[in-house]
């Protein structure tokens, strides 16, 4: 069965058809025919299910006698039978005999009924004395739903109880009434089906002892039909939604009815429930395989702190954990494609590659395979009916369809995975140049019509089965077909971070033969509100920012922005950034309307499976857009460390994930990329006395602290407050100072800005209100008593203040006290003076404020900075580049002032910056020879930046994950990068941040292997312990 | 019994009452129940209840100080914000109440809501009207009841 249909047979087909059946028909028709042409047009014509484009679900020949019937339609049915030596079958004596057998029932069939099977049931007789003979036609009664008492329950053991009988079926004649029940498997799986009339069931007698006893056989012959309402599209849904909500180990009765009626599909699903039913318990998988762990328990720790320190929990895959879960794709088979003349650039043969694979994905090529490729969850079934020839059933919802379900039924488009580094921009951009178009046509009729006139000229015709495609793709939906009709057709939309809108213009400027691409920038707010303006660029280039604020805000149809254009084709850059699947940017993605959509991301995991659901809905990969879907087949299985989710997952990638790194290698075995080498190396420092004096009195603190919580056992509940002691601790390993002045809040650090804040907060107050609520004097009061570092006392706990915060009303209350009076956590009243505050306008108190001290004046270098000195202006002398990477911009802060008094010209990156400003730092850095120096934070370069005019990376301080200092650091050690790359790390000895680096290779083990639950909240336990020792 | 797990909250508030009382107010905890506090308000002065002896009965629920203390005249009253059970009508006691406030500034309101009656909020219909038609005599009764149930003893 696995042949795979030609552009050639279809439009052979096509030619003796006609434009009556769309490519999706003749496709389904061949693969039912083994690419036997004449077959094919046989299957077409004699089959109503084929469906004509006027009606495209439902059987629409009229109501034909039920004898006719049968003998007009012998010959598909002889020609399946022709088949059926080269499968599984059901054997064709079977089905004749059952057809004669059932020939009585089948003549008061209506249409809407589809004769599913016959078989032989054998029914358990309820009653005495008795007499039917061979051939009694017989009723079958169904007993309502729930408690509704049937006849003589108590006959068959007094054990029994109600339940169980409102599930038997029995059945009866018309002469003798009741008779007997038919075996509890077969009423099991009928009562629900026939319930919802979704099939009915029609019999008769075929043997019975002569005078029936109790507990005697009866053979009955039943056929059972199935209601084509079963296929309706609605109903599809409806089903779908009440499967979801259901419990999600309910056998779906309908393929249990297959099964009993020995109907074989003649093509399996790839995966079935009873895979699932047979998985083995996560502990065997952990034994047997090296398959990551569940990365869900990961994440259910890391709920417990989100709101605290999202980032520092975040636990980000390294690139070897990506590719162990996605898989690596074996691209060294794939063909090259030689870009077009206007890309002003070689490409790679690995990019030559990309760019073949992704022109493929999007002329629908790899579609037309996927298109006869049978979904993994569904199976083919043959129907006793003469006049359908093929149903479809899904092994894990029971639901069933006509359609033919491919793997690939929407999807035009794909992920371009490639780890970071290889030049997604530029193949994309050499993607953008060999084809850019507009949206598609208007309205699906021309989209057909064209279609149809174009299928005799054969050089055409690979265009017209994609465009045809696109309009049953249009039909499938109809509603929004309506809606889209009103968009005016748009070029190709880039969505890229913030950081990248300079890049990406700049690549194409650069790269792109000047005329062949016009650009336009869709960003601020002077942003255009006219459609035509985007649509009047080859290219519109726009951030997530925007993508989502144009979402959410109303009539985004109409009102000239993103939505109002249909795009020919939307690329998501860094697509992971809508990973988060009820985000804004994320939902925003997925109502984009576009032809063409394009995921571009190094990483397309970063925290959890779900992390691929978000980018499988934007990229219209059906059924995967639908989460109860995703869930119950991929999510769940997942979590509970069933293998069979990840390899589901994989095989849904497979065709349109394109992934290699920078260890794939050619053809040849060669790397693809050859890179100068990197040396990674660490800097263990010392601190001087005066440090390790300063620090062991900060480290006997904290830990006081952190033994106070263990003792207490409430270790997982103070994360956020133990989080926040190692914080200090780690940033007194860079600079004491840093402690000191509270770099985390440095906005209000300065009592001043305090101040100025609060006087002006307090203005607004005053406005809005129109009366005052807190006297200048008694903020300034408050603000001088902050000052002098006066104690004080919470008006709740009556205790010293313990971080505490103050309102916008300038009341000071520990935080906890504050957020445990409110009802609701992220506003309420001020317990002083009642005004109603949020979370949000609470400030954060510099604590320790009497350390203030004047930095500049009182400069002294901490041991790391004299060290990373002692290498700069080692490298000062060579002229090389470097980075200086630090997770607290408070340390970036601090390092300027050693740097001007060193005379080391240097530049500064960071979270603050406007867009325009980030574009003058990396350009100035790149260009000006002079600049050798990039303090930059460590999340600020966090994405895309090509920072390859620098050699050398600092790496300040120690991150939780060695995977986000991965990525920092690839910034120079990418395409481009001409020169050996030295990255040195900088450790304290004997102080938490050695530790942290224990931790850190344990933590790739919390990653890597897998640990249940309670295990991971053991070895965080085990891991902060670790920190305090 | 109960005393062994008092929220330092309370034992600090409980010393504070007892080392420096406010004027015109005691209030010290039961011996068995720490929650449970005698308190006794001298009538303030210029108000119908000068020279009477108020008891009052304060108790620290479980949520406290999450939840405002429960507080009743054990001393009959004529007033207008409290009824005859001496359960007393004070914002601060129900919907009004917050974990700034003490022990200390309830007490501290009720010694203020005896100086100043408020009988467009009442508790006790029958003494607000006569408040409102016949301040005068209604201030008489509030004496006359001060001397008969609030005098020393």
């Amino acid at each position: 069965m696995g042949s795979k249909v030609n552009d050639e047979h279809v439009s052979t087909v096509r030619s003796i058809v006609g434009t009556d059946y769309t490519d999706m028909d003749i496709i389904r028709s061949l693969h039912l025919a083994n690419n036997d042409v004449t077959a094919a047009i046989n299957i077409l014509f004699d089959t109503p299910s084929f469906n004509r484009k006027d009606a495209p679900q439902m059987l629409s020949n009229p109501r034909v006698p039920s004898q006719n019937s049968q003998v007009d339609n012998r010959k598909p049915v002889l020609k399946r039978d022709d088949r059926s030596t080269d499968g599984p079958h059901v054997g064709s004596f079977d089905r004749e005999r059952a057809s004669v057998d059932c020939r009585e029932g089948r003549d008061s069939t209506e249409n809407d009924w589809w004769f599913v099977g016959c078989s032989e049931v054998a029914g358990l007789s309820t009653c005495k004395g008795r007499r039917v003979k061979a051939g009694d036609t017989l009723v079958f009664t169904f007993p309502l739903k729930k408690s509704s008492s049937s006849p003589s329950p108590g006959k068959f053991g007094r054990g029994r109880n109600l339940a169980a009988c409102s599930e038997i079926v029995r059945f009866s004649t018309k002469e003798h009434g009741e008779i007997g029940r038919i075996p509890n498997e077969w009423a099991r799986c009928l009562l629900p089906l026939v319930r919802d009339k979704k099939v009915k069931i029609e019999g008769s007698v075929k043997f019975a002892p002569d005078k029936l006893g109790i507990m005697d056989t009866v053979l009955l012959s039943m056929s059972v039909f199935i209601n084509i309402s079963m296929f309706h599209k609605q109903h599809h849904t409806s089903l779908k939604a009440t499967i979801s909500s259901a419990d999600e180990t309910v056998v779906h009765p309908l393929p249990n009815l297959f099964r009993l009626l020995g109907l074989i599909p003649f093509k399996k699903a790839e995966y079935t429930p009873s895979d699932l039913h047979t998985r083995k318990r996560p502990l065997d998988m952990k034994a047997s395989s090296g398959l990551p762990a569940p990365l869900s328990s990961v994440n259910k720790n890391n709920n417990l702190s989100r709101s605290t320190d999202e980032v520092e929990n975040d636990v980000v895959l390294s690139d070897s954990d990506v590719d162990k879960i996605v898989g690596v794709g074996a691209s060294p088979e794939l063909e090259e494609m030689e870009p077009p003349c206007t890309l002003q650039c070689e490409l790679r043969p690995y990019q030559k590659q990309a760019l073949h694979w992704m022109v493929q994905l999007e002329k629908g090529h790899c579609m037309d395979e996927a298109a006869t490729t049978l979904h993994p969850c569904w199976e083919a079934y043959n129907l006793a009916d003469k006049r359908s020839l093929v149903i479809y059933l899904n092994a894990f919802t029971g639901d069933a369809t006509t359609e033919f379900p491919s793997t690939l039924e929407m999807a035009r488009g794909g992920i371009l995975a490639d780890s970071m580094g290889l030049g997604k921009t530029i193949m994309t951009l050499a993607l953008l140049l060999t084809h850019s178009g507009r949206g598609g046509l208007p309205g699906s009729e021309s989209t057909y019509k064209l279609a149809s006139e174009s299928t005799n000229v054969s050089n055409a015709l690979e265009q017209s089965t994609c465009q045809s495609k696109e309009m049953t793709k249009f039909l499938g939906n109809n509603q929004s077909v309506v809606r889209k009709n009103l968009l005016v057709n748009g070029g190709s939309l880039i969505v890229c971070p913030l950081t990248l809108i300079g890049q990406w213009k700049a690549e194409i400027e650069t790269h792109a033969q000047p005329g062949s691409l016009s650009i336009y920038i869709h960003y601020g707010q002077s942003r255009s509100k006219d459609a035509i303006i985007l649509t009047q660029n080859d290219v519109v280039i726009t951030t997530y920012g925007i993508l989502a604020s144009e979402f959410s805000s109303e009539n985004a149809e109409e009102n000239g922005g993103l939505f109002s254009v249909r795009w020919f084709r939307v690329v998501l850059d860094e697509a992971h950034t809508i990973k988060s699947v009820k985000g804004q940017i994320s939902l925003a993605a997925a109502a984009l309307v576009a032809e063409r959509r394009w995921c571009l991301t190094g990483t397309p995991i970063q925290n959890s499976l779900e992390d691929i659901y978000s980018l499988l809905r934007f990229l219209r990969m059906e059924p995967w857009g639908s989460w109860a879907w995703w869930n119950r087949l991929i999510q769940k299985p997942f979590e509970e460390g069933d293998q069979r989710g990840l390899k589901l997952v994989q095989s849904i990638l497979k065709p349109i994930m394109l992934r290699r790194t920078k260890f794939s290698t050619d053809r040849e075995g060669r790397p693809i990329l050859i890179l100068p080498p990197a040396d990674v190396q660490v800097i263990y420092c010392e601190l001087t006395e005066a440090e390790r004096d300063f620090y062991e009195a900060l480290f006997k603190k904290s830990k006081v602290k952190f033994d106070k919580f263990v003792e207490q056992g409430r270790v997982l509940h103070n994360y956020a407050s133990i989080l926040e002691l190692l914080l200090r601790l780690r940033q007194c390993c860079d600079h004491p100072f840093l402690v000191m002045s509270r770099g985390d809040t440095q906005d209000f650090a300065d009592l001043d800005k305090l101040a100025k804040r609060f006087l002006k907060g307090n203005k607004d107050a005053l406005d809005k209100e129109g009366k005052q609520i807190v006297s200048k004097a008694y903020i300034e009061g408050v603000v001088e008593e902050l000052r002098k570092g006066e104690q004080g006392e919470c008006p709740i706990c009556l205790e010293a203040f313990e971080d505490a915060v103050l309102t916008p009303c300038a009341h000071r209350l520990c935080r906890e006290c504050l957020l445990a009076c409110w009802r609701n956590s992220n506003s309420g009243m001020c317990p002083v003076c009642r005004k109603n505050i949020t979370r949000q306008d609470l400030i954060t108190v510099p604590a320790e404020s009497r350390f203030q001290i004047d930095i500049e004046k009182n400069w002294v270098e901490s041991s790391k900075v004299t060290v990373l000195l002692h290498e700069l202006e080692n490298l000062q002398s060579l002229g090389l580049k470097s980075i200086v990477f630090s997770q607290w911009t408070a340390f970036l802060d601090l390092l300027q002032i050693p740097l001007s008094r060193n005379k080391i010209p240097f530049a500064r990156l960071d979270g603050s910056l406007s867009q325009q400003q980030r574009e003058n730092v990396i350009r100035r850095f790149s260009e000006d020879s002079d600049v050798l120096v990039l303090l930059m934070s460590l999340k600020a370069g966090g994405v895309g930046i090509n920072l390859t005019a620098a050699s050398n990376a600092f790496v300040m301080d120690p991150w939780w994950n060695p995977a986000v200092e991965e990525q920092a650091v690839m910034r120079i050690h990418r395409i481009g990068q001409t020169m050996s790359v030295k990255i040195k790390r900088f450790i304290v000895k004997g102080t938490v941040e050695e530790r942290m680096e224990a931790v850190q290779a344990r933590k790739h083990k919390l990653i890597s292997g897998a640990l249940t639950d309670q295990e991971v909240r053991t070895a965080r336990i085990e891991e902060l312990k670790m920190l305090f020792t | 019994m109960a005393n062994s797990n008092l929220p330092r909250r309370i034992i600090k508030e409980t010393q504070r009452l007892l080392s420096e009382p406010a004027p015109g107010i005691s209030a010290s905890p039961s011996e068995d129940n720490m929650r449970y506090f005698n308190v006794m308000i001298l009538g303030p002065t210029q108000s119908p209840y000068e020279g009477g002896v108020f008891k009052l009965e304060l108790f620290l629920p479980e949520e406290y100080p999450m939840a405002a203390p429960k507080v009743r005249f054990l001393t009959k009253i004529y007033h207008p914000n409290i009824d005859k059970l001496g359960r007393i009508c004070l914002d601060i006691l129900k919907d009004k109440w917050s974990p700034a406030l003490q022990i200390r500034t309830v007490l501290l309101s009720i010694q203020a809501l005896l100086s100043a009656p408020n009988p467009d909020d009442p508790l006790s219909e029958n003494i607000a009207k006569h408040w409102k038609t016949n301040e005068a005599e209604a201030v008489e009764t509030a004496k006359e009841w001060t001397r008969l149930y609030a005098s020393g003893a």
